[in-house]
């Protein structure tokens, strides 16, 4: 989902800066209002970050082929707010490290990635709405739908950036064409990222609740 | 002390490796030459100082490594790197490596699970493996949470559960007090049948579960042999960077005849 | 298992030895004026000055190649879509398929772009080690919270990539088969593993960085002034980078 260099037109990828300098700025802010010693709370993220960079290495097969997985539902459930430093953090380091997503495409992969996280961290939220003897399936089910919901938005996002502003003259069948291509194509990463997120969820849940914001045991 | 057992000609060696080595291309040999014959049921220590190449043998015995030179046979077959082999198991050094379940139940029941086992099956592999090691009231409880030594237990059960032909420890004794390496020696003494093979420092645990140990340096085999005389050989220990056994000390300063007191202070 | 931003030996350059922020100013710069090239006769000149800074740098071309490797799926999706559907001008034809003159050129163009970013960008990271790269971005106004998840995340990330090796390992040795359908659930396992250790380990970590002094006032001072060679190598980036982006207003 990671949108590569030279692809997209460069006032687009100021946008991209312009928007995810705004949400990082918003989320620092948030931070800082949230926990007492904002630094206190970086080694915990930091490693967490380390941990969603390394599981993104991590090839699912998805025949014909594999892919690589985002996690961004998942950063969103477990990090909250930080997800969007982290987020930010981890992409640098994948353009930078594997070019893997764009370093001029730095801001609009944040904000295709960082805000479905967000968006995931709400859905995920609704669990608090149900039921106790429900908690464990609804969980691993909102988990599910966090995660399927952060890809199909994300990639919802960049399949119409692309469309819409790649210079190739096509016409409107054929835009929707391509738009309803590279969506199909993210279907398969959705559902295997929201069965990972579920699994994950359900792990903690039973291991350590308070990396969800639950109370330990 | 445990002595070979004899066996019918013609059993397979449980380990038969000739002149294997493994390294690293654009780095030195790692280990060189080594050739081993380890008759089933055989208890092997292998001795050494850091960096001798402990680990990476045992990589090499488990297919994790590919080796460089020579030949490698478990049970009579080649040992294919990357094929999965139940009847080889190994239980890591660092056991935060091996436990990956959310309760010490499923992360026993992990490997059974694997060989393709029913769930009855695999349930009194688990219980059977749990009753064994002493830890079948953890069974249970997360394996995050546990002592280092209850943890070392747990991975260790984990890997018997698979009932392996060959068990290979890596440092087993390290984060284990007296009571959980008391009752590894005593788990050791009772296996019948099973090949074992121990890397350890804690020399006086080699001494009471092996009955033949092997020296490795700088990648070679440097003494294989009788523990009680190996590891008495102060010239030979102090050359590789170790040194006696509290134990073999008494045995050590006899052997000298030098005529002191099994305190070692010189008599008279 | 993880090959560093840098690669092993980072050889001797002129581009090792400009100062850290005159060289990021002055390369990014370069990079989002390369973003902006739409007209066809730039290309070639944008892609022989980034293989000209590419030599300056004296990395070993392998570690060029190996980061151009990565196109994506997007990328590979418009080779095949721009030159065959995008157009009116055909340029050759076989059956119901042909092949389109402002199609291909579109093509070409992302391709062009994508080469000279990356190769900019590899030259950027791979003279550069991170905590400098940190401490430039960090004086030229990153905030502080960002810097530190970034400098930490950087370093753990080596030592996480052993334990997720070393745990994929141990569970290929108890039958595990990554690729399997099973192995999604042990996949799971393993990232929940991790994220659990990881966390208790952080407080851990944290304590040990507060008796260090983690968190007191530090000074930002960037170890070294930019000279003279440094502005004018700056200055050089920024006039070209004008050039690349001025000049199909200038020249028509």
């Amino acid at each position: 989902m990671h949108i590569p260099d030279g692809i997209l037109p460069v006032s687009v990828a100021a946008a991209g800066f312009a928007g995810a300098g705004a949400v990082t700025w918003l989320s620092l802010r948030r931070i800082e209002r949230t926990y007492p010693d904002p630094r206190a709370g970086v080694p915990r993220a930091s490693l967490l970050t380390a941990v969603f960079f390394m599981a993104s290495l991590v090839h699912v097969p998805v025949p014909p082929a594999s892919v690589h997985l985002v996690l961004s539902g998942l950063m969103g459930v477990v990090l909250g707010w930080f997800a969007i430093p982290a987020i930010l953090v981890g992409l640098f380091l994948q353009a930078v490290m594997f070019q893997h997503g764009g370093l001029t495409m730095l801001g609009v992969n944040a904000c295709i990635i960082g805000l479905p996280a967000l968006l995931a961290n709400r859905v995920f939220a609704l669990r608090r709405l149900l039921p106790a003897r429900l908690a464990t399936p609804g969980s691993a089910a909102l988990a599910f739908l966090a995660s399927f919901a952060a890809i199909a938005v994300g990639a919802a996002a960049a399949a119409l950036l692309i469309v819409s502003t790649v210079p190739a003259h096509l016409d409107a069948a054929a835009e929707r064409a391509a738009t309803f291509t590279l969506l199909a194509a993210h279907v398969p990463l959705g559902v295997i990222e929201g069965v990972v997120t579920a699994l994950v969820v359900l792990f903690l849940r039973r291991v350590d609740p308070g990396l969800l914001g639950e109370p330990r045991r | 002390m445990n002595t070979t057992t004899t066996h019918p000609a013609g059993a397979p060696k449980a380990i038969s490796a000739a002149g294997l080595g493994f390294g690293y291309p654009g780095r030195g040999p790692v280990l060189e030459g080594v050739t081993i014959e380890a008759a089933a049921a055989e208890r092997v220590g292998v001795i050494g100082p850091n960096g001798a190449g402990k680990t990476t043998l045992f990589m090499l015995l488990c297919g994790v490594l590919a080796p460089t030179e020579g030949t490698l046979e478990v049970f009579g077959a080649t040992v294919e790197p990357g094929a999965f082999r139940p009847e080889i198991g190994m239980v890591f050094h660092h056991t935060n490596d091996q436990l990956i379940c959310p309760t010490v139940r499923e992360d026993i029941a992990f490997g059974p699970q694997n060989t393709g086992l029913l769930e009855e099956a695999v349930s009194a592999r688990v219980h059977a493996a749990a009753a064994a090691t002493g830890i079948a009231h953890l069974l249970d409880r997360t394996p995050h949470e546990l002592s280092s030594g209850e943890q070392r237990l747990v991975a260790i059960t984990g890997i018997l559960a698979m009932e392996p032909r060959l068990l290979i420890l890596d440092e087993p004794t390290s984060d284990l007090d007296l009571r959980y390496r008391r009752r590894l020696i005593r788990l050791i003494e009772r296996m019948e049948g099973q090949t074992v093979i121990v890397a350890s420092h804690d020399l006086e645990f080699i001494l009471e579960t092996c009955g033949r140990v092997l020296l490795l340096d700088a990648g070679r085999i440097q003494a294989d042999g009788a523990p009680a005389e190996i590891m008495a050989d102060e010239g030979l220990m102090a050359a590789h960077g170790l040194e006696v056994p509290h134990s073999l000390v008494a045995t050590w300063h006899r052997h000298r005849g030098s005529g002191v007191d099994e305190h070692g202070d010189a008599a008279g | 298992m993880i090959a560093r931003a840098n690669p092993e030996a980072v050889r001797e350059s002129s581009l090792t030895r400009w100062e850290t922020r005159a060289k990021l100013i002055g390369l990014l710069c370069l990079v989002f004026a390369f973003a902006s090239v739409r007209d066809t006769r730039l290309l070639a000149p944008m892609v022989l000055l980034s293989l000209a800074v590419f030599g300056l740098s004296a990395l070993p071309a392998r570690h060029l190649l190996s980061r151009l490797k990565v196109p994506g799926v997007f990328l590979v999706a418009l080779a095949v879509v721009l030159p065959l559907f995008s157009g009116e001008t055909v340029l050759a034809e076989a059956g119901p398929v042909a092949l389109r003159l402002e199609g291909t050129l579109a093509f070409l163009s992302v391709a062009a772009r994508f080469f000279s970013i990356v190769t900019l960008a590899t030259v950027l990271f791979g003279t550069t080690p991170m905590p400098t790269l940190v401490r430039a971005m960090r004086s030229l106004g990153l905030p502080a919270l960002l810097g530190d998840i970034l400098l930490f995340t950087y370093r753990y990330i080596f030592q996480l990539a052993e334990d997720l090796h070393r745990a994929r390992v141990a569970a290929r040795l108890r039958g595990a088969r990554f690729g399997s359908i099973r192995s999604v659930s042990t996949t799971a396992h393993i990232i929940g593993s991790l994220l659990v250790r990881s966390n208790w380990q952080a407080e851990r970590v944290l304590a040990a960085m507060l008796l260090r002094g983690y968190g007191s006032a530090r000074s930002l001072e960037v170890r070294r002034a930019p000279v003279a060679r440094d502005v004018a190598a700056l200055a050089l980036c920024l006039a070209l980078a004008a050039v690349f982006v001025l000049s199909p207003a200038l020249i028509g």
